[in-house]
C-alpha cells in the first residue's frame, strides 16, 4: 500500500514537473507560429548583443499585472475592442502613431511628425526609421498602409467601423509617399487624429496575404503576435498569463529598452483571490478592482489605490419606441424620481460622479453649467407625469393613462453584474413612489444582446447598459435618426435638433468653434432624455509600492507601462 | 466477466451518442449565436452572414446535426471560435489540468474518508467519534465554493500577512511567474503548493461524506460473526481490522466513485474560477456563454464519456474486490 502511494505520487509529480532546466514555452503548432517565432527569438539575441542593459539599478525585475479578463482577440488590432486588449496594443506590444499626453494632446510615437494639409482633408505622417518588428523587419509606410486599408475594409469586421466614418476608406484613402511618409485622406471633421492614438499598426508582411474575412481566427492575435513595441511576445497560456519580455531595440530616441526584464498579465477571474493576490504580494497591479475593496487596499502598507476619473458610464436606455415611454416627459420623470447621487454614495462608495450625457466631466468639451443637471426631484417628476396624462385613477399606486394602461416599464440587465442589478432594484424602490411600476429582469448577456441589438426585434422597455467612449466623442451610432436600425440605436431617437447637432459636432474642426455646439447638445439630450444617464464610475487600481513611476489616467492604466521599474530594494 | 464488460461497453456506445446528440439540440436551440458578441453597428449585414457561413451556421439544425455527427465519428471535433484554434488542441491543453485536480482531490478524499471513517467506526462511541462527526457534518455541509474562499482568506492571506506562519499558499493559478526558472525540485514543490487549497476544497466536502459512508459500513462488518471469530482466535486488532474487516467495508465505497465522478466535474467549475485554474470546466461555461457550439459540443462530450467509463470501472471493481459477485 504505502509503495503504491509513493510511487503514484512520484509519477504525478514527475509528469507535472519535469523537462529541462530554463524558461520553456510552448510555442503553438500552428505553421504561422512555427515560422516567425524563430525569427523572434534570432531578433532578440541580436538585440540583446547590440543593445546591453546599461549600468542602473532600475533594469531588471519582472511585473505581474493582475485582471478578471482574457485579452480578447490578442494583438490584432484588427479585429479587437476589448479595453485591455486595446491598452496592450497601444501600449505594450505595438505602437500607435501617436498617442497623447497628459493634457489629452497628441504627440509622436510611431509617427515622428506629421502635417496637416491646409483644407483638413489629408494628414501625412512621417515615420520614425528607427522603428523593427521583432522579427527585425523594419516598420516603414506599408505596414501603416496595411493597418489602414484593413481597418476600412468591412469584411474585416472590424468593431470601431464608427472610427473612420469620415476618412475615405479602402486603399483610395492612404498613399504611401515614400518608404516612410504616408498620407491619409479625410473629409474635415472633429478629432481626426484619435483614431491614430487608438489603433496598433499591424505588420504587412506577415498578414498582407491572409484573406480578410479569416483575420479574426488567425493565430497572430493570440499564439504568436509580433509588435514592434517596447514589449516583445514570449508566450501566452489561454486563460492563465500572457508574458512579455523587454525589447532591447527600442529605439533609444524613445528611451531604449523598458526597465522591466519581463511583464507578466495574469488572468484572475475572482475578484476576491485577485485582492488576495495584490494583499500577499503574488500580483503588483490590480487592474480594476470594485470600489468596496477600494478601502482594503489603502489600509495595506504595501499597496496604494490609484483612483481617476475615466471615459466609462453607466446607463438606463429607454425605448422610445414602447408607448409608455414615447414622451419625453414620461422619461425626464423617470430621471427627476431618481435619486442618482446617493446610488452613487451607495454603490461605488463615493467613487464616482452622477452623469447628465455621455460627455465626462474632465473631458475639454464638458459644459460646466450644466455640471448639475436634472436634480433629484420627485414632486416634479409627479406633476411632469400628471401633465402627460398618467393619473392613478383607481388608487392602487400605478398610473395610468386615459385608456387604462398601467404605467409599468420593465428594466433589463444582465446577470452577474451585481451594480447593474443594484441599480435596477433601487429604481424601483424609488419610482414606485411616483407611481410608476417598474420591473427589473435579469438576462443572460448574449441573450440580452441578441434582443437589445437585433433591430426588428428591440424587446425590452428599458436597460442598464455601460458605455466606454473614446477621447472622440460620437454619439451618432446611438441618437441619430439614420442609424435607427443599427444595433446600437437602442433609444429609437428622432429628434431632428439631435441629428443636426450630431452632424455639425463630426464636421467641427475646431475645438472652440465645437464648445457652443457641445454646450447645445447636451442641453438637447437633458431635454430629450434618451437615456437616465446614472454614473461616470472612478476608474481603481490597486498598485504595490514595489513598482515604481506608475503613472495611470484616463489614457489607460498602461500608458507608461516601459517607465514602470521595480524597486531595487525589493527586487 | 469479459462478456460482461463487452456487454456494458457496447450499450455504452449509444448512450454516449444519445447523449451528445441531447447536447447538440440543448446547445443550439438555445437563443443567440456566436455571431452575436461580433455584431457592432460598422459590421454590415453581409459581413455577419458571411460569418455565419464560415461557422455553418446558416444551414437548417438536422443537417448540421448530421454533419457534426459524421465529423466526431472521424474524430473532427471542429473549430473552436471563440479560441481560434482547433477544438482538439483547446481541450488538450485544459483538461490534463482539471484531470490533475480531480484526480488529486478524489485521491484524498478516499483515503482520508476510508482512514477516518473506519477510526470512527472502531473507536464508536468515543470523544474522537463525536468530534470527527461534528468537524466531518460542519465541512459536508459547506458549499465548495464558500469553503475555497474561507480557505483562501486563511490559509494565503491571513497566513502570510496576519499571523506570518512560515507555511502559506498561493491563492491562485497553477503555477507562479517564476516557474520556468526553478529546478525540477523547485517545480514539484511549486506545483505541490499551488495544488493545496484548490485540492482541499473539493475534497474536503467529498471526504467528509466518504467518511460517514465508511463509518456505517465498517460498523456492520465489524458485527458480522467472522469478526468476532478473528478476535476470538486471536489475532491482533490491526489485523483484524485492516485484513479481514476493512475489505469487505469497501465494497459500497467502490460505487460511491462511480458516482462522485460527476460531482466532482461540476464542482470543478467554481473552484477553477475561484482559483484561476486554466481547465476545462471554467472553458466550458465560457464557451456556453460566447455560443462556442463546437467547443460545448466536444466538451460536454468528453465528460460525458469520462462518467461512462467512470461507472463502468466502479461496476467491474465492485465485481473484483467481491467474488460473491456474478456477472453474466
Amino acid at each position: 500500500m504505502n509503495r503504491i502511494v509513493l510511487l503514484s505520487v512520484v509519477t504525478v509529480a514527475a509528469a507535472c514537473g519535469g523537462g529541462d532546466s530554463g524558461p520553456r514555452r510552448t510555442v503553438s503548432n500552428e505553421p504561422f507560429c512555427q515560422q516567425v517565432m524563430p525569427a523572434v527569438d534570432a531578433y532578440m539575441a541580436e538585440a540583446r548583443a547590440a543593445h546591453p542593459t546599461p549600468d542602473d539599478p532600475r533594469y531588471g525585475g519582472t511585473v505581474v499585472v493582475g485582471g478578471i479578463g482574457e485579452l480578447a482577440d490578442g494583438m490584432n488590432a484588427a479585429v479587437s475592442s476589448d479595453y485591455q486588449a486595446t491598452q496592450h496594443q497601444q501600449f505594450v506590444n505595438l505602437m500607435t502613431l501617436i498617442d497623447y499626453d497628459e493634457n489629452g494632446e497628441p504627440r509622436p510615437y510611431l509617427a515622428e511628425s506629421w502635417e496637416v494639409a491646409d483644407d483638413n482633408t489629408s494628414i501625412t505622417f512621417h515615420l520614425r526609421t528607427d522603428v523593427t518588428w521583432h522579427d527585425g523587419e523594419p516598420t516603414d509606410a506599408r505596414d501603416v498602409a496595411f493597418t489602414f486599408e484593413t481597418v476600412t475594409d468591412p469584411v474585416t469586421a472590424f468593431p470601431n467601423a464608427a472610427f473612420w466614418d469620415h476618412y475615405v476608406k479602402g486603399p483610395d484613402g492612404v498613399e504611401v509617399i515614400d518608404d516612410y511618409t504616408v498620407r491619409i485622406h479625410m473629409q474635415p471633421h472633429a478629432e481626426f487624429l484619435d483614431p491614430f492614438r487608438s489603433v496598433g499598426i499591424m505588420p504587412e508582411h506577415l498578414l498582407a496575404d491572409v484573406p480578410r474575412e479569416e483575420l479574426k481566427q488567425h493565430p497572430f492575435g493570440t499564439q504568436c503576435p509580433v509588435g514592434n513595441g517596447p514589449f516583445v511576445f514570449f508566450s501566452h497560456d489561454a486563460q492563465d498569463r500572457w508574458v512579455f519580455e523587454a525589447n532591447p531595440g527600442f529605439p533609444q530616441a524613445l528611451g531604449g529598452r523598458p526597465f522591466l526584464d519581463r511583464y507578466v498579465y495574469r488572468i484572475i477571474p475572482e475578484q476576491t483571490t485577485l485582492l488576495t493576490e495584490l494583499l500577499t504580494q503574488n500580483v503588483d497591479v490590480y487592474i480594476a478592482p470594485p470600489p468596496d475593496q477600494a478601502q482594503r487596499i489603502i489600509d495595506d502598507p504595501n499597496t496604494e489605490l490609484l483612483r481617476y476619473p475615466f471615459r466609462n458610464y453607466v446607463f438606463v436606455g429607454w425605448n422610445a419606441r414602447r408607448p409608455q415611454l414615447s414622451d419625453p416627459r414620461v422619461r425626464l420623470a423617470l430621471t427627476m424620481g431618481t435619486d442618482r447621487q446617493s446610488i452613487v454614495d451607495a454603490i461605488l462608495q463615493g467613487y464616482g460622479t452622477v452623469a447628465n450625457s455621455g460627455v465626462p466631466p474632465f473631458h475639454w468639451a464638458f459644459n460646466e453649467e450644466l455640471a448639475g443637471g436634472i436634480a433629484y426631484d420627485p414632486d416634479g417628476a409627479r406633476a411632469l407625469l400628471e401633465e402627460a396624462g398618467w393619473v392613478d385613477r383607481d388608487g392602487d399606486g400605478v398610473r395610468e393613462n386615459a385608456d387604462g394602461v398601467d404605467l409599468a416599464i420593465s428594466v433589463k440587465y444582465n446577470n452577474g453584474n451585481q451594480q447593474r442589478q443594484d441599480i435596477a432594484e433601487i429604481m424601483q424602490a424609488q419610482l414606485a413612489d411616483i407611481g410608476v411600476a417598474l420591473q427589473p429582469q435579469v438576462v443572460e448577456w448574449a441573450t440580452l444582446l441578441q434582443q437589445i441589438n437585433t433591430p426588428d426585434l428591440r424587446d425590452f422597455d428599458g436597460v442598464v447598459m455601460g458605455w466606454v467612449v473614446e477621447f472622440k466623442l460620437d454619439d451618432m451610432d446611438l441618437f441619430h435618426s439614420d442609424r435607427i436600425d443599427q444595433p446600437y440605436a437602442w433609444s429609437g431617437t428622432d429628434n431632428p435638433d439631435i441629428d443636426r447637432l450630431l452632424e455639425a459636432l463630426s464636421a467641427t474642426v475646431d475645438r472652440d468653434e465645437a464648445m457652443d455646439l457641445w454646450a447645445e447638445y447636451q442641453q438637447v439630450i437633458m431635454d430629450e432624455q434618451p437615456y437616465t444617464y446614472f454614473y461616470f464610475p472612478d476608474r481603481l487600481d490597486g498598485v504595490s509600492h514595489r513598482v515604481k513611476n506608475v503613472e495611470m489616467d484616463a489614457r489607460g492604466e498602461w500608458l507608461n507601462i516601459r517607465e514602470w521599474y521595480i524597486d531595487p530594494e525589493s527586487r | 466477466m469479459t462478456t460482461y464488460v463487452l456487454r456494458r461497453l457496447a450499450g455504452a456506445v449509444p448512450l454516449i451518442l444519445g447523449i451528445a446528440t441531447i447536447i447538440f439540440f440543448l446547445v443550439n436551440l438555445a437563443p443567440g449565436d456566436p455571431t452575436l458578441l461580433l455584431i457592432a453597428p460598422g459590421v454590415t449585414d453581409e459581413v455577419v452572414q458571411q460569418m455565419r457561413e464560415n461557422f455553418g451556421l446558416d444551414q437548417p439544425v438536422h443537417i448540421r446535426y448530421v454533419r457534426w455527427m459524421a465529423a466526431m465519428l472521424t474524430g473532427d471535433f471542429g473549430y473552436s471560435f471563440s479560441h481560434s484554434r482547433p477544438v482538439i488542441d483547446v481541450i488538450a491543453d485544459f483538461l490534463p489540468n482539471t484531470l490533475l485536480l480531480t484526480v488529486c482531490a478524489l485521491a484524498i478524499a478516499f483515503v482520508f474518508g476510508i482512514v477516518l471513517g473506519t477510526i470512527q467506526a472502531v473507536r464508536q462511541y468515543s470523544a474522537m467519534d463525536s468530534v470527527l462527526s461534528v468537524v466531518l457534518l460542519f465541512f459536508y455541509s459547506m458549499p465548495s465554493f464558500w469553503l475555497a474562499l474561507m480557505l483562501i482568506l486563511t490559509l494565503s492571506l491571513s497566513a502570510r500577512n496576519l499571523w506570518e506562519w512560515p507555511i502559506w499558499f498561493p491563492a491562485s493559478g497553477m503555477n507562479s511567474v517564476d516557474y520556468d526558472y526553478l529546478s525540477l525540485a523547485g517545480r514539484i514543490m511549486d506545483r505541490a503548493r499551488h495544488l493545496v487549497l484548490p485540492t482541499l476544497s473539493l475534497s474536503l466536502v467529498l471526504t467528509a461524506g466518504i467518511a460517514r459512508y465508511m463509518r456505517g459500513s465498517m460498523l456492520e462488518v465489524i458485527r458480522q460473526d467472522f469478526v468476532r471469530t478473528a478476535q476470538a482466535k486471536g489475532l491482533p486488532e490491526r489485523v483484524v481490522v485492516f485484513k479481514h474487516a476493512l475489505r469487505n467495508a469497501l465494497i459500497p465505497i467502490i460505487t460511491l466513485v462511480g458516482l462522485y465522478i460527476p460531482v466532482l466535474f461540476s464542482g470543478t467549475v467554481f473552484i477553477e474560477l475561484i482559483f484561476a485554474w486554466p481547465g476545462m470546466g471554467r472553458t466550458l461555461v465560457d464557451a456556453i456563454f460566447t455560443r462556442d457550439y463546437p467547443l460545448v459540443m466536444a466538451g460536454t462530450f468528453f465528460f460525458a464519456c469520462m462518467v461512462v467509463a467512470a461507472n463502468l470501472v466502479a461496476d467491474v471493481l465492485y465485481a473484483v474486490v467481491d467474488p460473491r459477485i456474478r456477472y453474466d
